[in-house]
């Protein structure tokens, strides 16, 4: 009786174990892009603390996209919060916010060439030199210098009026031997950094938490401010779309939005001529416009947008809809006459993207 | 009559009373398992009409001492239990919910975190657990409002000591883990008292293969020449945790109790790398600490029919995250520094009127009041001064509920809850709970239970008021839920005993509130889905003695839960409406097999989870979704009886087939890890 239970439980024990997870590696998928001329990277940033960052590659010719193309051409993931991209000299900079890390890698193929590590929570890389770029941080008040062909940090610019807390550098824009760069998180400034002594030489005091920066054809530099928001010991204001000579680092003029509003995204065409930026819809402005326009570009479509780029060739306006950001995103593709031509589904949070 | 009233109130006071055989377990290997008379089930206490529990018995909570509530749970119920990592942030979510939607209790306070409206049960060791029960879905109304999924019931119960006891456990086990227990305690005919300290630690750096990432190997000139997948250890997953439990107790002998409980715990853990993380651990330092104070003064006065209960606590908890890196020299510089201050009072009346052997009246109140500091980041301002980010918040949440409980015939039940919560100045409509069930066949105890409930949650402290993102204008979680089931139960006494049910359960919740970021780059709440989640829970549990010496107990869970958002699509492109919501497994079970043999006893547990999508939209990308998993536990241990002590020696092996599994993207879990466990009564 007793041999027989026993029997009956080993036989139990075994099936409970018989199957057991299943969990693949990854498997290296080949991928060759020269040929498409054009294509349009899309850095989809992921959930914070979920790793599942991505980046999608989309061609304009054929209307194709590919997802997950870091992951499937290289085996593994890409990481925590796919912040940016830069291509330089046929090699694409990746900027992974929470995995400290910037993954360099061939456009065409998309394999890894190599990373820089150790980062403190990286934003955006730009490269001075072949052998020198910056890259901006958030959570530091240092930006880091690095050599992009050794993959190597080799210093660093501290940034006067910040701690590590309230650390915030973002976007960087050259302007012959100097650099630009807006300090967003708690702070209201634009810095301007000489990059033959990686030292701050000036700063231009804007609106409350400035969030891009682009340059135009003028060498106008052009930063839109979210103006805080309520309750925020840093202070709470209508934003603004700033105009500051790159020259004279003055204020030439300033836009102001209505309280509450939330711009974001300034973004140039091809020809640098043109100004766009979302606030809730998608708005279009001439560099040398001297008020905001009275209708937006493309109207409010029941979503808040996340991400804008305009193509540099045709001038077609990319915009990304992150829905409900567990999910993967849209991204919508109008013509410069607003005409809807594409759409396609990316990764998690679309919100950069670099043409190639 | 009199005898009635005297069984009556002895259902009444169960806490209190019918604990005797459930003292620590330091010897159930020798005492075996209890095979019950099984005629005891077909008395359904008043208190439990129509209710769905699942409860756990001391074998299942006082297994070992390295497991916190959370790993009881997992391998207990069928319930979803998402854990970040060892010894790191583990929440529990009933029937497809979320765990902010699972209220829990202790010897009836309330311990969900008022900031973020959940519990970390990673934080609970069970051997401070002498009372476990889970109320399903509507069953929860019957102790708290707010439990949308249900409500997780903790409570610890005086000793039952004569004279002085005392209990000391040594674990020491993979990854330089040492747990230790130790229980005082001391008891005559009218005090109880026992203090219970856990010391746990751990470098917590087990051994993973990191699917995550690879290893570049260079060239001079910096080329990849070869990459591969590395066996990394946890990073940064270091633990140290406290825990004290004092509790005094004085019974009168006249119906009249009085208890003391107080629980301190000094927690102090690194939040463990991510596997995509690139940076040197030795750079950086993230990490959580906490210092909670739970008192609890309470007494219970019986009388023939009825009881009146009075409590009044005290939760004190400071908990800090700090994020440093260094920046040369050894120089740790805070990248975020949070503190967080809860200070929370509360009372609680609870009343109970039977009349005749019919009815059965209660009524409860509770306060709880929370008075919250949260600083979240030091910032400096535009005119150079510094500056905190956060927020100071108080508000009194008072919940009330009356209810009537009706037994007509002895073989059927009626009850009916009306409970009423006020949070803030915001009051929500009334909260009725309506259960029934009915003996269907006195063979068999085979009975049929149905309920119906409309529940409310309001929206945490930080929903509300966080800064950045807190969103003031959130409403309220609402939803109706119902179930139906049969459980029977047979046996004979000594021989085998048999019990098991199935039960349907249907909830629809309305205006689910999730964090989502915004363009500004912080997270804020919104109301933005509503979901139908509906499944089917089997439990079984079967206990036989095959033989004089040789005794089988085996418990087993399943659950089938679909939970799909319903709510309307937030833009054109949504393709999340109709589909599962992300980390909510469609199906998870549990089997546990404990096998005693005179002194020897076996225990297997095992528990499965299946796939789980991680995106709304269940799409089958490389990332969009984590394998299903089995998990399974043994342990062997052999108790020794001498004269001057009780001595038992255990061994445990978790993940015994060494599977590599997450339960959340990114975190790792240990394989097949150790543990060897020694313990020693004396015997004064």
């Amino acid at each position: 009786m007793t041999t027989r239970y026993v029997r009956m439980m080993v036989f139990a024990l075994t099936l409970l174990c018989a199957s057991c997870m299943k969990w693949e590696y990854g498997l290296e998928e080949d991928f060759d892009m020269s040929a498409s001329g054009e294509g349009l990277f899309i850095c989809n940033e992921g959930n914070f603390q979920y790793g599942n960052a991505t980046l999608s590659y989309y061609d304009p010719e054929t209307k194709t996209v590919q997802n997950e193309v870091f992951y499937r051409s290289n085996a593994m993931k890409l990481g925590d919060v796919a912040q940016s991209m830069v291509i330089r000299n046929g090699i694409g900079w990746v900027v992974v916010n929470n995995s400290h890390v910037v993954f360099a890698i061939d456009i065409n193929t998309f394999k890894e060439v190599g990373r820089i590590t150790n980062l403190t929570s990286p934003r955006y890389i730009h490269f001075i030199s072949d052998e020198k770029a910056y890259i901006t941080q958030i959570w530091d008040n240092r930006i880091f210098v690095v050599n992009p062909k050794r993959y190597e940090i080799t210093g660093y610019i501290e940034i006067p009026g910040m701690t590590m807390e309230s650390g915030s550098t973002e976007q960087m824009v050259q302007y012959g031997k100097y650099l630009y760069v807006n300090c967003w998180s708690y702070q209201n400034r634009i810095i301007k950094i000489d990059t033959e002594t990686d030292s701050v030489v000036d700063e231009l005091v804007v609106g409350i938490q400035p969030t891009s920066l682009v340059m135009d054809c003028n060498n106008k530099l052009w930063t839109v401010t979210d103006g805080g928001y309520e309750g925020s010991p840093y202070g709470h204001e209508a934003p603004s779309l700033y105009r500051i000579d790159a020259e004279t680092f003055t204020i030439e003029k300033q836009f102001k939005f209505d309280f509450g509003d939330w711009p974001s995204e300034v973004q140039l065409n091809g020809t640098k001529d043109k100004l766009y930026w979302l606030n809730d819809d998608v708005w279009e402005m001439d560099v040398t416009a001297d008020r905001v326009p009275v209708r937006p570009f493309l109207p409010y479509n029941g979503t808040i947008y996340y991400g804008l780029t305009v193509c540099p060739r045709t001038g077609d306006v990319y915009i990304a809809d992150a829905i409900d950001y567990v999910q993967q995103g849209m991204v919508y593709r109008y013509s410069k006459d607003k005409e809807l031509i594409d759409s396609f589904y990316v990764g998690i949070i679309p919100g950069a993207f670099c043409w190639k | 009559m009199r005898r009635l009233l005297l069984i009556l109130s002895i259902i009444a006071l169960a806490p209190i009373s019918l604990r005797a055989q459930d003292d620590i377990p330091k010897d159930w290997a020798q005492r075996g398992i209890k095979i019950s008379e099984v005629s005891v089930y077909g008395q359904r206490p008043m208190k439990d009409i129509g209710t769905q529990q699942t409860k756990f018995d001391t074998l299942a909570l006082k297994e070992n001492i390295a497991l916190s509530m959370a790993d009881v749970l997992t391998f207990n119920s069928a319930i979803f239990v998402k854990n970040y990592g060892r010894a790191t942030l583990s929440t529990v979510s009933f029937r497809g919910t979320s765990p902010s939607h699972t209220q829990v209790t202790w010897n009836g306070m309330k311990i969900n975190n008022p900031m973020l409206g959940m519990t970390d049960f990673s934080m609970i060791p069970s051997f401070f657990i002498d009372d476990a029960s889970l109320l399903h879905g509507t069953s929860s109304v019957n102790e708290t409002g707010g439990g949308l999924g249900g409500a997780v019931k903790l409570s610890t119960l005086p000793a039952q000591a004569q004279g002085f006891g005392l209990q000391y456990i040594q674990g020491i086990g993979s990854f330089k883990t040492f747990d230790e227990f130790l229980r005082l305690t001391y008891g005559n005919n009218h005090w109880q008292a026992s203090t219970r300290v856990v010391y746990s630690s751990s470098p917590n750096d087990y051994k993973f293969r990191n699917h995550d990432k690879k290893i570049n190997i260079y060239d001079e000139d910096m080329n990849i020449v070869d990459q591969y997948y590395p066996i990394e250890r946890n990073r940064s997953g270091s633990y140290k945790d406290l825990h004290i439990l004092q509790e005094v107790y004085y019974n009168t002998g006249r119906g009249d109790r009085f208890g003391l409980n107080a629980w301190y715990i000094n927690s102090n853990r690194e939040l463990a790398m991510l596997t995509v993380d690139h940076g040197d651990d030795t750079d950086f330092d993230n990490r959580q600490r906490e210092h909670t104070f739970r008192g609890l003064l309470s007494w219970d006065h019986l009388r023939e029919s009825w009881k009146l209960s009075a409590k009044a606590g005290y939760i004190y908890t400071w908990m800090a995250y700090d994020y440093k890196r260094d920046v040369g020299n050894g120089i740790m510089a805070h990248m975020t520094r949070s503190r967080s201050r809860i200070n929370t009072l509360y009372g609680q009346v609870d009343g109970e009127y039977y009349v005749g052997r019919k009815w059965l009246f209660t009524a409860n109140l509770s306060l709880h009041q929370h008075i919250v500091v949260s600083e979240d980041k030091n910032i400096i301002r535009q005119d150079g001064g510094k500056a905190i980010v956060g927020y100071r918040k108080g508000r009194p949440e008072l919940s009330g509920s009356v209810s009537a409980k009706w037994k007509p015939t002895e073989r059927i039940g009626v009850s009916m809850v009306l409970r009423e919560e006020m949070f803030g100045r915001e009051w929500t409509p009334i909260i009725p709970a309506l259960f029934v069930d009915a003996e269907l066949s006195r063979k068999g105890n085979i009975v049929a239970k149905a309920s119906i409930s409309r529940n409310y949650r309001f929206p945490s402290l930080n929903d509300l008021y966080f800064l950045p993102g807190g969103n003031p204008d959130l409403k309220s979680e609402s939803g109706w839920t119902y179930d139906a089931g049969l459980s029977f139960a047979v046996g004979k006494e000594g021989v085998y005993s048999l019990t098991g049910s199935a039960s349907w359960f249907e909830s629809f919740i309305k205006d689910w509130i999730i964090w989502l970021p915004t363009p500004k780059g912080f997270f804020s709440p919104e109301n933005i889905k509503d979901v139908h989640a509906y499944g089917v829970e089997l439990k079984g549990d079967l206990n036989v003695a095959m033989g004089k010496e040789w005794k089988l107990g085996l418990n087993g869970t399943f659950s089938w839960t679909p939970s799909i958002n319903v709510g309307e699509p937030r833009t054109p492109a949504d393709q999340s409406v109709g589909k599962q919501l992300p980390y909510v497994p469609l199906l998870s079970s549990t089997v546990t097999g404990r096998l005693t043999w005179r002194s020897w006893a076996f225990l297997y547990k095992w528990c499965y989870y299946s796939e789980r999508y991680t995106m709304s939209s269940n799409d089958y990308t490389l990332t969009g979704k984590l394998p299903p998993y089995f998990m399974s536990n043994i342990s062997l241990e052999k108790s020794f009886s001498f004269n001057w002590a009780d001595l038992s020696i255990k061994g445990a092996i978790n993940n015994l087939f060494n599977e590599e599994y997450l339960s959340v993207l990114s975190r790792p879990m240990p394989g097949i890890n150790f543990e060897i466990f020694i313990s020693i009564s004396p015997k004064w």
